[in-house]
C-alpha cells in the first residue's frame, strides 16, 4: 500500500481536566472512503476539528501528504488541499448559490487587489467563474446558480456545501455529519454525489454519527470510543467486531 | 443597448447637476455642500470596514489622522497640499495596520471597545503633545489649496464652490476605487467573512487577513477624508474628532443601510439636508445632538434596515410592475 | 516619599470608589441584558446635576439631593429599559447603539436645562482629616467611600441572599434557563437596570461637589468604566470592583508622578494589553453576544 495521505499519530486533546481524544493514531489512504465512527461522545468531532484545523491539539502529529498540519490555521490546512464542511447547512444564506462557490473558488484564484480595481483580472475571473459552474453541474445544482443559498430545499444545501469545499479542487475533504437530518432519498443521492467524487480522484474522510448509513459507502472505518481508538477495518470486519457491537448496544451514550 | 445608454445618461444627468447644483444655494449652503461632500467619502469608507462585519468606534479618531498628517506635512515640508493629502491617508492606513495586530485579535463587542480605547489613547496623544500636534487647542492655520489656473477656469480654493468641484473629484474617486473594489472577488471574500467566516476559512481565505486589509484600506478612505476637511476649514483639533463625529457617521450610517454601496450615502445626504435646511432654517440648530440623538434611536427601533431598504422595497414594485427582459450579468466586465 | 504615598493611596482610595460604584452598575445591566450602556457615563452626569438642582440651586439638604438623585436616575434607567433595551433584546449592537443615541438627548436636555458652563456647587463640608501635616483628607472624600463601600456590601448581599438576586444572578448565566424556572425576564432586566443605572446616579450625586459638573464630563466616566469592566472581565461584579480599586491606584499614582493626560493613557493602554492577551479579561469567564 502507498504512504498514506492523512496520517493521525498519537493524537490527543484535553479541555480542562477532560480528555476528550487520548492518543489517537489512524492512517487515511488515498483515493479511498475513510469512516470515522462512534457513539456520541467518543471524541470523532473533535478529531475532525483537530484535523481541519479548527482546533489545536494538545499533543500528537497530523501530517496531510506527508508535510504535517497539526495547529495550523483552518485556511492554512485548507491551502494545502484537505477542506472541510460543516455539520447542518452552513452555508452564506444571503449570497446566490453561485457566488457561494466562487468563494470556494478564493484559492484557485486569490484575488489581486490593483488587478480587480483596474479590471486587469478578468481571465482569472472568467476561470474562477467557469470552475464553479463545474463544480455546480458536478453536483447537480447548475440550475440553481442564481438562487439565494439560504432558500434551497435541505438537500440542496448539502449538495451545495460540497460544491463549496471541492470548487478549489482538493486532494482529500472531511465532512461532518453529511447525513444528518437527510431522508432515505436525499442520503442515497448524496451517497451517489460521494461515490462520484470519490471517482474523480478525492479523498474522503466522513465522520458519522450513524454506523449503519456509512457501511455501504466507506472502504476503511476508524471506530472512536471514550477518545480512543476501538476498532479499525473494512465495514465488513468492524460489523463483526465485538467490541464495536458492545459500544453502540451495550455502554449507555457518554455525555462528554 | 438601450440599457445600457440608459445609465450612461442616468450617469451623465448626475454629473451635471452635480456640476450646477451650488449655482442654486447660498454661500453658506455651498459650505455645507463641500463637507457634506467629505461626508459622504467618511461614510462610505465606513461602510468598507463594515462589511466584513466588524464595526469599529474608533473611525473617526482614524479621519483626524488623516487630517493632522496632512497638515502637518505640509507645515513641515510644505509639499503641495493635494499630494500632502496622499500622505495623510497612506499615514491613516498605516496607523490603521498597527492597530489592525493588537484589535483582530477581539471580535464583536470586545473590538468595539478595543477600537474606542486605540481611538481614544491616539486622541490623547494630540491632547498632551503641544508639539507637534497643538494640544487641546490643535492646529491652526494649516495651509489651504493653492490657487488653480486651468486657463478656462480660475480656482481659488478658499471659495467653498471652488473647493467643492476638488473634493467631489477626489471623492468621486474614491467611490469608484470602492466601487470596484467590493465588485470584485476581493468584496466576495469581504461578504464571505462577515456572513460565514468560520466557512469562509474552511474555504482557504485568511479571514484575520482580509477583516485587516478592510480596515487599513477604509482607514485610508477616512484619513484622506480628514485632510480634506483640514484643508478646508483650516483648524482641527482633538475635539473635532472625538465621540460626537463618531455619533454622527454611526447614525448615517444606521440611517442609510450598511448592506448597499448607496446606503450610507443615502442616510448623509438626507440627515445633511434635514439638520441645515429644516433645522437651521426653523433655528433649532443648536438642538442638532438631541434630534441626531433621536432619529438614531428611531431608525433602530423602527427602521433597522435603513432608509435604502425603503428604496429596495420600492425598486421591487417598480420591477414587478415593469419586468426587465433578462438578468444583468454581475460579473460583467468594465 | 512615604508622605507622599500615602497621600496618594488616600486619593487613589477616593477615586476608586466611584469608579467601583459606576463599573459595577454596568456589569450588572451587561450580565443580564448583554447589552453596553454607552450612556453610563451620562447617567453619572445627571446624578451629578440632581445634586446642582437640589443641593446647590434649592438649597435642600445635600443627603437628601443624593438620595434623590439616585431614584431619579435609577427611573431614568427603567426608562431606558423599557424604551430601548426592550425591544432591542435580540439585537445587542443595536442596543448599544441606542444607548449612544440616548447619551446625545441626555447631554442636550441638561444643556437646555442648565447651560454648558461649569457648575459650581457650594462644599458640603471643609472639614479634612489631617494624619500629619502633609497628608491630609478632606471629609467629603470620606463620605464617598463610605457610601461606596455600603452600597457595594448592601448589593452583595441583595445579590447573594435574596430570591430577586438569585432570580439576577441565574439570568445573568443563562437568560433561556432563568426564564423557564419562571423568572420574568422584564422584572429582572428592570431590577438590574434600576440598580445599574441607580448606581451610576449615586456615585455623580455624591461626588459632584468635588469634580467639575458639566453637561459633558460623562465621556472620562465612561472611558474610565470600560476600562474596568474589560480588565476585570466583562461579566465579573468582584472583577470589576478590584479592577476599580487597582485602576484608581495606577491612574493616581501616574498622575501623581507624572499628569493626568498621561494617566489616562497608560490605562487605555492597560486595557488594550489585557484585550489582547487575554480578550475575555483577568477575571473573565463566560462570554455573551
Amino acid at each position: 500500500m502507498s504512504a498514506p495521505l492523512i496520517s493521525v499519530d498519537e493524537l490527543t486533546m484535553r479541555f480542562g481536566g477532560l480528555t476528550a481524544v487520548d492518543h489517537l493514531s489512524f492512517d487515511v489512504s488515498e483515493g479511498t472512503i475513510h469512516g470515522l465512527i462512534g457513539p456520541n461522545g467518543a471524541g470523532k468531532t473533535t478529531t475532525f476539528n483537530m484535523i481541519s484545523g479548527f482546533y489545536r491539539p494538545t499533543g500528537g502529529r497530523i501530517t496531510f501528504a506527508g508535510e504535517p498540519i497539526s495547529g495550523l490555521p483552518m485556511h492554512e490546512v485548507a491551502r494545502r488541499g484537505l477542506v472541510r464542511t460543516f455539520q447542518h447547512s452552513t452555508l452564506f444564506n444571503e449570497l446566490s448559490v453561485i457566488d457561494n462557490v466562487l468563494v470556494g473558488t478564493h484559492m484557485l484564484f486569490p484575488p489581486r487587489l490593483v488587478a480587480a480595481i483596474l479590471g486587469r483580472d478578468g481571465a482569472s475571473r472568467r476561470a474562477a467563474r467557469e470552475r464553479a459552474e463545474e463544480a455546480l453541474s458536478f453536483f447537480g445544482l447548475h440550475h440553481l446558480a442564481d438562487e439565494l443559498a439560504g432558500e434551497l430545499p435541505h438537500g440542496h444545501q448539502r449538495a451545495l456545501g460540497m460544491a463549496i469545499a471541492t470548487a478549489a479542487r482538493p486532494r482529500a475533504v472531511l465532512l461532518d455529519e453529511p447525513f444528518t437530518g437527510m431522508n432515505g432519498e436525499e442520503t442515497r443521492r448524496m451517497m451517489e454525489l460521494m461515490r462520484k467524487l470519490k471517482a474523480s480522484g478525492v479523498t474522503i474522510l466522513i465522520v458519522e454519527h450513524d454506523m449503519q448509513a456509512i457501511m455501504g459507502l466507506c472502504d476503511s472505518i476508524t471506530v472512536m470510543s471514550f477518545g480512543r481508538l476501538l476498532a479499525e477495518g473494512t465495514p465488513a470486519e468492524i460489523r463483526r467486531n465485538p467490541k464495536v457491537i458492545e459500544a453502540y448496544l451495550g455502554g449507555t451514550p457518554h455525555a462528554a | 443597448m438601450p440599457r445600457a445608454s440608459a445609465w450612461t445618461l442616468g450617469w451623465l444627468a448626475l454629473a451635471v447637476a452635480l456640476v450646477l447644483l451650488p449655482q442654486a444655494l447660498s454661500f453658506s449652503q455651498q459650505e455645507i455642500l463641500v463637507f457634506l461632500t467629505i461626508n459622504v467619502l467618511l461614510v462610505s469608507s465606513y461602510r468598507l470596514l463594515t462589511l466584513t462585519g466588524e464595526w469599529s468606534l474608533g473611525h473617526a479618531v482614524i479621519m483626524g489622522v488623516g487630517a493632522y498628517a496632512s497638515a502637518l506635512v505640509t507645515k513641515w515640508t510644505g509639499l503641495f497640499v493635494p499630494l500632502s493629502m496622499l500622505v495623510g491617508a497612506l499615514t491613516a492606513a498605516a496607523v490603521a495596520w498597527v492597530l489592525s495586530f493588537p484589535l483582530f485579535r477581539m471580535k464583536g463587542f470586545y473590538f468595539l471597545i478595543g477600537s474606542f480605547a486605540a481611538g481614544e489613547i491616539i486622541r490623547l496623544l494630540w491632547k498632551r503633545f503641544q508639539d507637534p500636534f497643538g494640544g487641546a487647542k490643535g492646529l491652526k492655520r494649516i495651509e489651504p489649496m493653492p490657487n488653480l489656473d486651468l486657463g478656462f477656469h480660475h480656482f481659488d480654493f478658499f471659495l467653498p464652490t471652488n473647493y467643492y468641484y476638488f473634493a467631489l473629484v477626489a471623492v468621486g474617486i474614491c467611490l469608484w476605487l470602492m466601487w470596484r473594489v467590493e465588485r470584485s472577488p476581493m468584496g466576495l471574500a469581504f461578504h464571505a467573512v462577515h456572513w460565514q467566516d468560520k466557512l469562509a476559512q474552511a474555504s482557504g481565505i485568511n479571514v484575520r487577513g482580509y477583516r485587516m486589509l478592510a480596515f487599513v484600506l477604509a482607514s485610508g478612505f477616512a484619513g484622506l477624508s480628514g485632510a480634506l476637511l483640514a484643508h478646508y476649514i483650516g483648524t482641527i483639533n482633538p475635539g473635532s474628532f472625538g465621540v460626537e463625529q463618531m455619533v454622527f457617521i454611526l447614525t448615517w450610517a444606521i440611517v442609510g443601510g450598511t448592506s448597499t454601496f448607496y446606503g450610507p450615502i443615502l442616510g448623509v445626504v438626507v440627515l445633511t439636508i434635514l439638520n441645515e435646511i429644516v433645522l437651521r432654517g426653523m433655528g433649532f440648530e443648536q438642538a442638532r445632538p438631541l434630534i441626531y440623538g433621536f432619529i438614531l434611536i428611531l431608525s433602530v427601533l423602527f427602521l433597522p434596515k435603513g432608509l435604502e431598504s425603503l428604496v429596495q422595497g420600492a425598486m421591487a414594485r417598480w420591477r414587478v410592475a415593469a419586468p426587465r427582459p433578462a438578468p444583468v450579468e454581475r460579473e460583467k466586465q468594465a | 516619599m512615604l508622605e507622599l504615598l500615602a497621600q496618594t493611596a488616600l486619593n487613589a482610595t477616593y477615586a476608586a470608589s466611584y469608579i467601583a460604584l459606576v463599573a459595577v452598575g454596568l456589569v450588572l445591566i451587561f450580565g443580564v441584558m448583554g447589552v453596553i450602556n454607552f450612556a453610563h457615563g451620562e447617567l453619572f452626569m445627571l446624578g451629578a446635576y440632581a445634586v446642582v438642582a437640589l443641593y446647590a440651586d434649592l438649597q435642600l439638604n445635600f443627603m437628601m439631593a443624593v438620595m434623590v438623585g439616585l431614584a431619579f436616575v435609577g427611573c431614568v434607567g427603567l426608562l431606558m429599559e423599557r424604551a430601548l433595551f426592550r425591544p432591542l433584546r435580540d439585537n445587542p449592537l443595536g442596543g448599544l447603539v441606542a444607548s449612544i443615541g440616548f447619551l446625545l438627548i441626555l447631554q442636550a436636555l441638561v444643556v437646555m436645562g442648565f447651560g454648558v458652563r461649569m457648575e459650581h456647587i457650594p462644599p458640603v463640608t471643609q472639614e479634612v482629616i489631617a494624619f500629619s501635616d502633609r497628608v491630609r483628607f478632606p471629609l467629603s472624600r470620606l463620605y464617598v467611600v463610605v457610601a461606596a463601600v455600603v452600597l457595594l456590601t448592601a448589593l452583595w448581599l441583595f445579590l447573594k441572599r435574596t430570591r430577586f438576586g438569585w432570580a439576577l444572578r441565574a439570568s445573568a448565566q443563562d437568560p433561556e434557563a432563568a426564564a423557564l424556572q419562571g423568572i420574568s425576564i422584564n422584572q429582572t432586566a428592570r431590577i438590574a437596570m434600576f440598580i445599574g443605572a441607580g448606581l451610576a446616579g449615586v456615585a455623580g450625586a455624591l461626588t459632584a461637589p468635588l469634580v467639575s459638573v458639566n453637561p459633558l464630563m460623562g465621556h472620562s466616566v465612561i472611558v474610565t468604566a470600560f476600562i474596568v469592566i474589560i480588565v476585570g472581565g466583562i461579566g465579573s461584579l468582584e472583577g470589576a470592583v478590584v479592577a476599580a480599586v487597582a485602576y484608581a491606584f495606577v491612574h493616581t499614582i501616574v498622575t501623581t508622578f507624572y499628569d493626568g493626560v498621561i494617566a489616562d493613557i497608560v490605562g487605555l493602554s492597560l486595557m488594550l494589553l489585557v484585550l489582547i492577551v487575554k480578550p475575555h479579561g483577568l477575571f473573565g469567564t463566560a462570554e455573551r453576544a
